[in-house]
């Protein structure tokens, strides 16, 4: 019972120690003040992280709007209520469904190469080399890391959002047949920029942020070897997926329901 | 990667952040960027407003012409008092036009309707509407017909 | 000591349990070459770390030109790494930039010098280590031992007074080692280069070295010139300048009685 107990102590310490430890890298690459110099870097970084996953968001967006107008047809159209179809489809998108699907692929697709690629910069001695020049690994490599995470990610969820409802108005209006006026003008009225885009923005932001939090840690954490590397880039994934999805869970909790 | 084409991508990327969220907000949540719009307020109390909200839609004869701005209980009445704003360029709402809460389909939102009464003078700022008709409560109607029923 | 580039006094430094240095002190003179050697896992590379400022030491203190390394804040540390160069053992070059780009970093990270000149100044310092003609190749489309040649270049760059040299010879032939050591040997004479090199190769850097000193087990157990360290009567000393399998560092990984063990597994 107490080996137990002291086992769970060990594992509580260490992840607040782990939290410590990046807490402190994080608040150290971002916190000095981002230098002009340094904004090709921050571009570059946009470029690997945002726009190299415009892709994969906009195709899984389109799918996943095609298939909540598919089922939402189907079962709205029991009641006679298709006309609803465009409100349930940009809400679900908007709220939910843009920002936790746009921070799993995100996650899988940034945030692992980013974790690959900073564990083998530390692997190759490149980080200690550049500390030796006399240059910040923290605030060259790490820094525009994090900021281009956080700067893309609510981007990536608009276009998933725009890209998903537009699959929508395809499949529900020009296949199934709901009446266009309707679709959209439900969906005028029905949502509200404030109270669901907005919170779905804040959403995206914070995925971006953990996200990246979690990918850039890894990475600068990770074993010097092949093994250390690899078990470092599936940490990032599935932590960051974690995540993302219980975070949702509070951020729902605590933006919709008080 | 040339340095200058990245910048361009990059740049495009931003932009395309920047036209989905204006799409989101003018598309689909509806968001109306009429700075000169010129509108003036009028009100009407309610029994039951049921699920009227603010923002929701006002109308004449199906066409959109104002929207709810807001709801407040008047405590001395204990009737719901809502303010809804009118676009200006319908300025001959007759003193006794009746305001009704309808449904929009079968589960759509709730808006206000106004039938134009027959009354020479206008409506103007500030004005109250007086004949109302409250929004249909489900329970009432099965409850009505019950008590017809017997 | 006035003619000391380096000076470490009695540092101790652990890694988790594991005691690295126990007490260590060594002084490393202006304008020699110092070797550092010393069975695998000694803490060689930590020393170096040491002396960059990338590590602190637990107790004792280290000195580079009369500053002590430990309490500089960062942009004293800045203005010290601009005179120290460091080449890593696997090169270490930026893999995203191009050689000439990998040698301009740190003219263009400590100077204000305009691209012409520094584009003069990266031609230079990759033409003495042979590779000018290789400048806008990436390091992966460098060989291995090209690449320590172009992280040379990158050392030299500012022309530091002092360069740190972390297993210079291994993994490279035999063609390769030779123009590594003739480089570090002209950097050394011609301009007074003080070069520390760690290593545990024994030939070629016995024959470049001016000083030698042998760590092992957190403590110093040798230090002088070749000659002097090859006459050492310590068994420790002798084994590994000898390279002989067995002695005072044991070849057997503790274990039982080998009959007892083999007797156990029953017939066959």
């Amino acid at each position: 019972m107490i080996s137990s107990l002291r086992r769970v102590g060990q594992h509580v310490l260490l992840l607040l120690s782990v939290l410590g430890r990046s807490g402190e890298i994080w608040f150290q690459a971002v916190w000095r003040r981002p230098r002009i110099a340094h904004a090709p870097l921050l571009i570059r970084q946009i470029y690997q992280l945002g726009v190299l996953s415009v892709v994969i968001v906009a195709l899984s967006g389109f799918s996943i709007g095609a298939v909540l107008a598919l089922q939402g047809y189907n079962q709205l159209v029991k009641y006679g209520s298709e006309s609803a179809l465009g409100l349930g489809v940009a809400l679900v998108l908007v709220m939910e469904i843009g920002p936790v699907v746009t921070g799993l692929l995100f996650a899988g697709r940034a945030g692992s190469s980013v974790t690959a690629e900073i564990g083998l910069m530390k692997a190759t001695e490149q980080l200690s080399s550049m500390e030796m020049i006399g240059v910040d690994p923290l605030q060259r490599i790490i820094a525009p890391r994090i900021w281009a995470g956080f700067i893309s990610m609510p981007i990536l969820s608009l276009i998933f959002c725009v890209v998903g409802i537009w699959g929508a108005s395809l499949v529900g209006v020009d296949w199934l047949g709901v009446y266009e006026g309707a679709f959209w003008s439900a969906m005028q009225q029905g949502v509200d920029f404030n109270s669901h885009i907005m919170k779905g923005i804040i959403k995206s932001i914070v995925f971006g942020l953990v996200v990246t939090w979690i990918a850039v840690f890894q990475g600068y954490d990770a074993e010097p070897t092949s093994e250390g590397i690899s078990a470092a880039t599936t940490r990032t994934v599935v932590y960051s997926s974690v995540s993302v999805l219980v975070l949702d869970f509070f951020l729902t909790l605590v933006m919709f329901n008080f | 990667m040339q340095m200058r084409t990245i910048e361009i991508v990059v740049g495009t990327f931003l932009l395309a952040g920047l036209i989905s969220l204006a799409i989101l907000a003018v598309r689909v949540s509806g968001f109306t960027v009429n700075p000169d719009q010129q509108s003036y307020t009028i009100v009407a109390k309610f029994d039951n407003i049921g699920g009227l909200v603010v923002r929701s839609k006002v109308s004449i004869a199906g066409v959109i012409v104002g929207t709810v701005t807001e709801i407040r209980l008047d405590q001395r009445t204990f009737m719901a008092e809502v303010a809804m704003e009118i676009n200006s360029e319908v300025d001959e709402i007759s003193r006794d036009t009746t305001a009704a809460i309808l449904t929009d389909g079968l589960l759509g939102g709730k808006f206000i309707g106004l039938s134009i009464g027959a009354e020479e003078t206008y409506l103007k700022e500030g004005d109250e509407i007086y004949d109302t008709q409250s929004a249909i409560i489900l329970e009432e109607l099965i409850g009505k017909f019950l008590l017809n029923q017997f | 000591m006035p003619d000391s580039h380096v000076r470490v006094e009695n540092v101790t430094f652990s890694r988790g349990t594991r005691r690295i240095f126990d007490g260590v002190s060594l002084e490393i003179p202006h304008g020699k070459i110092v070797a550092i050697m010393g069975p695998s896992g000694s803490g060689k590379t930590t020393l170096l770390r040491l002396i960059g400022g990338q590590l602190k030491p637990a107790t004792g203190k280290v000195w580079v030109e009369d500053k002590c390394v430990s309490t500089l804040d960062r942009n004293e540390l800045f203005g010290l790494r601009r005179n120290m160069g460091m080449l890593f053992q696997s090169g270490a070059l930026f893999t995203d930039l191009s050689a000439f780009d990998n040698v301009a970093f740190p003219l263009r990270i400590h100077t204000d010098m305009p691209e012409e000149m520094i584009r003069d100044l990266v031609l230079i310092k990759l033409q003495a280590v042979g590779l000018r003609g290789a400048s806008q190749l990436f390091p992966s489309e460098l060989s291995g031992g090209m690449n320590r040649r172009v992280a040379l270049a990158r050392a030299i760059a500012l022309d530091p007074a002092m360069i740190m040299y972390d297993e210079p010879f291994t993994g490279l032939d035999p063609i390769a080692m030779g123009v590594v050591v003739q480089l570090i040997r002209t950097l050394n004479q011609v301009f007074g280069t003080t070069s520390i090199i760690v290593s545990h190769d024994l030939q070629e850097t016995a024959s470049i070295a001016d000083i030698i000193y042998v760590i092992a087990d957190g403590k110093l157990i040798g230090a002088g010139s070749p000659e002097e360290l090859f006459k050492e009567e310590s068994p420790r000393i002798q084994q590994f300048i000898k390279g002989l399998p067995d002695g005072p560092v044991p070849f057997h990984y503790p274990a039982r009685d080998f009959k007892e063990e083999l007797l156990e597994g029953g017939d066959w």
